[in-house]
């Protein structure tokens, strides 16, 4: 599912219309028809016929000069070789095992006019997600992607190739110039999130979803890239870590209980601004179960006294995350 | 080319003929491929053709800009009139496969970064990165301090202290403007290495990643003594060393990584001394000290592993990590005597995740996974006496050092009910265990389901909605704190809680050129056992977008969306049941329109603009007999980005950026004069009102 075209217009001419497309039509595989085989064939058939093939092994007498003969006009297949994976030099590189065929799959009968299936990636391809991911894994299976299975975007049915491009000099979804318009483009809530009075500096590309996320899926909540929400708030703010002597339990716990990391209307990507905010856990006999009523009719004024105005709570508990200060209970000081 | 025997063909000759496996693991992995007949002596590759030596871009920017207010440089990286930037892109092949890469990004400007790495593909890489993120707030806070960027905040000598900030005759006279803003300037160095595997070996990888961050800075703080208050600004000067490293090992069907990371915090300011601008009342203090955030070291060791059987993937992981700090403690102005001269401070921080991904059939795939985390803080207990309004007695107080433990348990179903057609459905169970908290044990439990239907031509569509109930133990409003806190609180963290999600998503594609969006989300929290604190959120979302390809070289899209979160909380002034409501509304619109148009003039020229709006409204009623609000709290933006760029020569492209902000935000509670508020010396109103426009001029040239 998805819209991608602001990359276009936002990203000038770094990213192919490959690219675009391909995240156009993610989850839309149904309906493509751009193989040859595909005219003529149900998408089951093609996958039966890929299964097939992968089993009896029939691969080609030459490898990818086999390929070649036909395929070297075209410059997208060429341009493999502009990247790592048409490195020849390189061990790991698929160019120095099964070339071509390493990831498309056995030529078997394909190259009697093409009509036979190969093993096919992108936005054009019928063959499911799952499928064609099994390709990519098979060599990228490590720390970082080891969880994508049954993660958030392989649920989804996200395919490498719907982001990943390798017939490319440089894959371009890994320019952080345009990581956030990628993102973005399906997850539309923090796009919007990230144009709110206060956000992390995502909207001019300061800051990029991949510094908190892994896209490929992590063991931690919302695919964090360390093991805790806090804890990855840490890596940037390693201030607030301590242990500090006074701990304000809901900050220790989760940053998240008052702060809003994608954006939000208040200062501070606070969820409610101050006093609400205290007063929603704090109502001890004193001034914490006050109601201050801000502007009315009686003549107080929201900026007319230190409940409400400047930092409301802060002005007197400035050490809100917490105090190193032997009198600092109250995060006074 | 000749290849000689290496890993890949190894590891499919090894497994050459093992057709039944590769059809039980129901995919195309290498591993798995039946490579009896290949004749790899014959796989010359003579066709593989790979450029090498030099090619890419490299660029100069030049730009000017024109702002008064710096908080436009969030937007446009410049804080001067004139900025410039050098970007590159280029990349270096050897015949023996070496490989070098430089990237540069706005180098030069405020976010600038830079990544060079250089090494033997598939062998080693060694890796140079640097990177810079600034963030501004205003350069208008005004302060009477001097010293103002060191920890010691100083009134002018002739200061004349009073009761109310009104009175404080050198106050106008003293006043100076400052910047608040923060800049991070990162630098790393990393290393990794792959082992050559001989046959029946195994790939081993190794990495060491080194960071060095410098944050400096000025930001807002308060020092206050009893009830009388004054905005500071703290100095911000840390620097924090990351260091990861790791070995990392892969079989055909498993994988395994143990890795360290350790990181240490330094600030140069351990505390922030100020004087006091009031007449001095209890303690008879003309100086307060607060403590600055200590120096603190943290470290994790985690193994994580994989195993692929059949159609079943296990994973897992466990991690240790510590927390310590032992920076010695403020003693200026505390006259009471101290058990420790420092905390001496621990956590203990030990997860386990294991997940199960198992596909039963074509159709069915199940997930099931368990989590635990815990927090030790192992930190002694001691007491500690409390500055207080009298000052000979003053009040003993014990640290609560905290402890969470998590525990989660998921389990899923995905059910691909025919192509273009699939069921999920899942239970979500969490309990969280806490220490010196009103409720020891929460347990939540959510059950959720989601329907995607991709089954009609050009139409694709999803409903998600989940249901979740959280309770816990016994609510016990005022165990550990040593206020007496109202018996009908409920923190909304620990509180009862009913949620209730409901998200859809329809993207259709009329034609091949036209693509439009529409989902919306509902989200509802209901605090049913809350009388007291916050009782009920609701938050209703939806957003609209379409992309248009005109013609080949034309295109436009649009993105409009809409969100309203409704926060309801009580409180009483009595100490009983509620007698005060409050309603806190947000409102947010976000515009973003682009229109690009490529090819003009012989393919040489480029055109392009690209505009946000976005509005941030926010109202907060209070209730008690009468009503009151606090008044204007929005911020306003229009972002604009006209573009050209031409193609003067074969090698080399001119580009020109013109963009502008428009930037409006009002505060009622902070549009305040510095003597305002009675008891309050504050920074000034901090409202920002500006146009700032920024003329970039870059010329990228190709080798």
């Amino acid at each position: 599912m998805k819209i991608i075209n602001t990359l276009k217009s936002v990203s000038l001419s770094v990213l192919p219309a490959l690219l675009v497309s391909a995240v156009l039509s993610l989850g839309m595989t149904s309906v493509a028809h751009a193989s040859k085989w595909d005219a003529k064939m149900t998408p089951d058939e093609v996958e039966a016929t890929l299964d097939k093939k992968f089993a009896e092994g029939k691969y080609s007498p030459k490898g990818a000069d086999s390929c070649l003969m036909c395929h070297r006009k075209s410059e997208k297949v060429m341009d493999l070789f502009k990247g790592v994976h048409g490195s020849i030099t390189s061990s790991k590189s698929p160019m120095a095992g099964l070339q071509c065929e390493a990831c498309h799959g056995p030529l078997g009968k394909h190259n009697r006019g093409g009509k036979e299936p190969m093993i096919a990636f992108g936005p054009d391809s019928t063959l499911s997600a799952e499928k064609q991911n099994s390709v990519c894994m098979s060599c990228h299976l490590d720390d970082k992607r080891m969880d994508w299975n049954g993660g958030h975007h392989d649920n989804a049915d996200v395919a490498c190739a719907s982001c990943h491009s390798v017939h490319t000099d440089k894959d371009p979804v890994l320019s952080k110039n345009t990581e956030v318009e990628v993102c973005t483009s399906c997850h539309t809530k923090q796009k919007a999130d990230m144009n709110k009075r206060s956000s992390h500096p995502m909207k001019w590309g300061q800051m990029v979803c991949s510094d908190c996320h892994n896209p490929h899926g992590t063991m931690s909540d919302s695919d964090l890239v360390k093991p805790s929400i806090n804890e990855t708030c840490y890596s940037c703010h390693a201030e607030k870590r301590g242990p500090k002597l006074w701990e304000h339990a809901p900050v220790t716990e989760n940053c998240v209980t008052c702060h809003n990391p994608h954006g939000s209307v208040n200062e501070g990507m606070l969820t409610t601004r101050a006093p609400q905010l205290c007063q929603q856990c704090h109502a001890s006999d004193g001034h914490a179960s006050s109601a201050y009523m801000g502007n009315t009719d009686q003549g107080s004024t929201v900026g007319g006294n230190a409940f409400t105005g400047g930092r409301s709570c802060l002005n007197c508990h400035s050490q809100i995350h917490g105090s190193n200060h032997p009198s600092g209970k109250l995060f006074q000081r | 080319m000749k290849f000689k025997l290496n890993l890949v063909t190894l590891a499919l000759l090894a497994n050459a003929g093992f057709v039944s496996t590769a059809m039980a693991a129901g995919g195309y992995g290498i591993q798995d491929a039946n490579t009896d007949k290949v004749k790899f002596d014959k796989w010359a590759c003579k066709r593989c053709v790979v450029e090498t030596g030099v090619n890419g871009t490299v660029g100069v920017g030049m730009g000017y800009n024109d702002s008064d207010d710096i908080r436009s440089a969030n937007a446009f990286a410049a804080e001067d009139e004139f900025a410039y930037k050098v970007d590159a892109d280029l990349k270096y092949i050897s015949e023996s496969g070496y490989r070098a890469t430089i990237e540069a990004d706005n180098l030069g400007m405020e976010n600038g970064r830079l990544d060079i790495n250089a090494g033997k593909s598939g062998k080693y890489n060694l890796n140079l990165n640097y990177r810079q993120i600034a963030t501004y707030k205003t350069d208008s806070a005004m302060t009477p301090y001097q010293g103002v960027g060191g920890d010691h905040l100083t009134l002018a000598d002739n200061w004349q202290t009073a009761g109310s900030s009104q009175d404080m005759t050198q106050l106008y006279s003293s006043l100076n403007p400052m910047e608040l803003s923060l800049k991070r300037k990162r630098t790393g160095l990393g290393f990794e290495y792959s082992f050559d595997a001989e046959p029946g070996e195994k790939l081993w990888t190794t990495y060491l990643n080194y960071q060095r961050e410098d944050k400096t800075g000025l930001k807002q703080a308060s020092g206050s003594f009893y009830n009388q208050s004054m905005m500071l600004a703290e100095p911000v000067d840390h620097t924090t060393d990351t260091l990861e490293a790791g070995i990392k090992l892969k079989g055909d069907n498993w994988f395994t990584a143990l890795s360290y990371s350790g990181s240490s915090f330094k600030n140069q300011y351990s505390q922030l001394t100020f004087d006091n601008a009031f007449n001095p009342t209890f303690g008879a203090q003309t100086q307060g000290s607060m403590a600055l955030d200590p120096d603190n070291e943290a470290h994790t060791i985690s193994l994580m592993g994989r195993v692929t059987a059949d159609k079943t993937i296990l994973s897992g992981r466990v991690h240790y990590g510590q927390m310590t700090q032992d920076q010695a403690f403020v003693s200026s102005g505390y006259g009471y005597q101290m058990p420790a001269e420092s905390l001496d401070g621990r956590v203990d921080m030990k997860g386990v995740n294991l997940k199960l991904v198992s596909r039963l059939n074509r159709s069915v795939r199940i997930k099931a996974s368990y989590d635990y985390s815990d927090r030790d803080n192992k930190t002694n207990v001691e007491e500690w006496t409390q500055i207080s309004i009298d000052p000979t007695t003053g009040q003993v107080a014990y640290n609560t050092p905290y402890d969470i433990t998590t525990q989660r348990a998921k389990l899923s179903a995905n059910y691909r009910i025919t192509r273009g057609m699939r069921l999920e459905a899942g239970y979500d169970y969490r309990q969280d265990d806490r220490s010196y908290q009103d409720r020891e044990t929460t347990n939540e439990h959510t059950l959720w389901s989601k329907f995607r239907l991709s089954q009609f031509e050009n139409w694709d569509m999803w409903i998600k909605g989940s249901y979740g109930e959280r309770d816990g133990s016994e609510y016990q409003a005022s165990e550990w704190t040593s206020n007496e806190s109202n018996d009908l609180l409920r923190k909304y963290n620990l509180a009862d809680r009913k949620r209730t999600m409901v998200e859809a998503r329809v993207t259709h594609s009329p034609t091949e050129a036209l693509t439009i969006d529409f989902g919306t989300r509902y989200a509802l929290d209901d605090y049913n056992d809350s009388q007291i604190g916050l009782t009920e959120s609701t938050d209703l979302s939806y957003d609209v977008s379409a992309s248009y390809l005109i013609n080949d070289d034309m295109t436009l899209t649009a993105f409009y969306n809409r969100q309203n979160i409704e926060s309801d909380q009580s409180g009483s002034t009595n100490f009983s049941t509620p007698n005060w409501f409050s309603v806190v509304e947000d409102q947010v619109d976000v515009i973003g329109a682009g229109w690009s148009y490529s090819n003009l003039m012989e393919k040489k020229l480029r055109l392009g603009v690209d505009y946000t709006y976005s509005n941030s409204d926010s109202n907060t009623q209070v209730t008690q007999g009468v009503s009151g609000d606090y008044g204007d709290y929005y911020a306003k933006s229009h972002n604009v980005n006209i573009y050209g760029q031409y193609q003067a020569t074969e090698k080399m492209a001119l580009r020109l950026d013109y963009k502008m902000e428009k930037y409006e935000d009002n505060d009622a509670s902070n549009e305040i004069a510095p003597d305002g508020i009675w008891n309050l010396v504050s920074f000034g109103s901090n409202s920002h009102d500006y146009t700032a426009h920024l003329i970039m001029l870059s010329i990228n040239y190709r080798l």
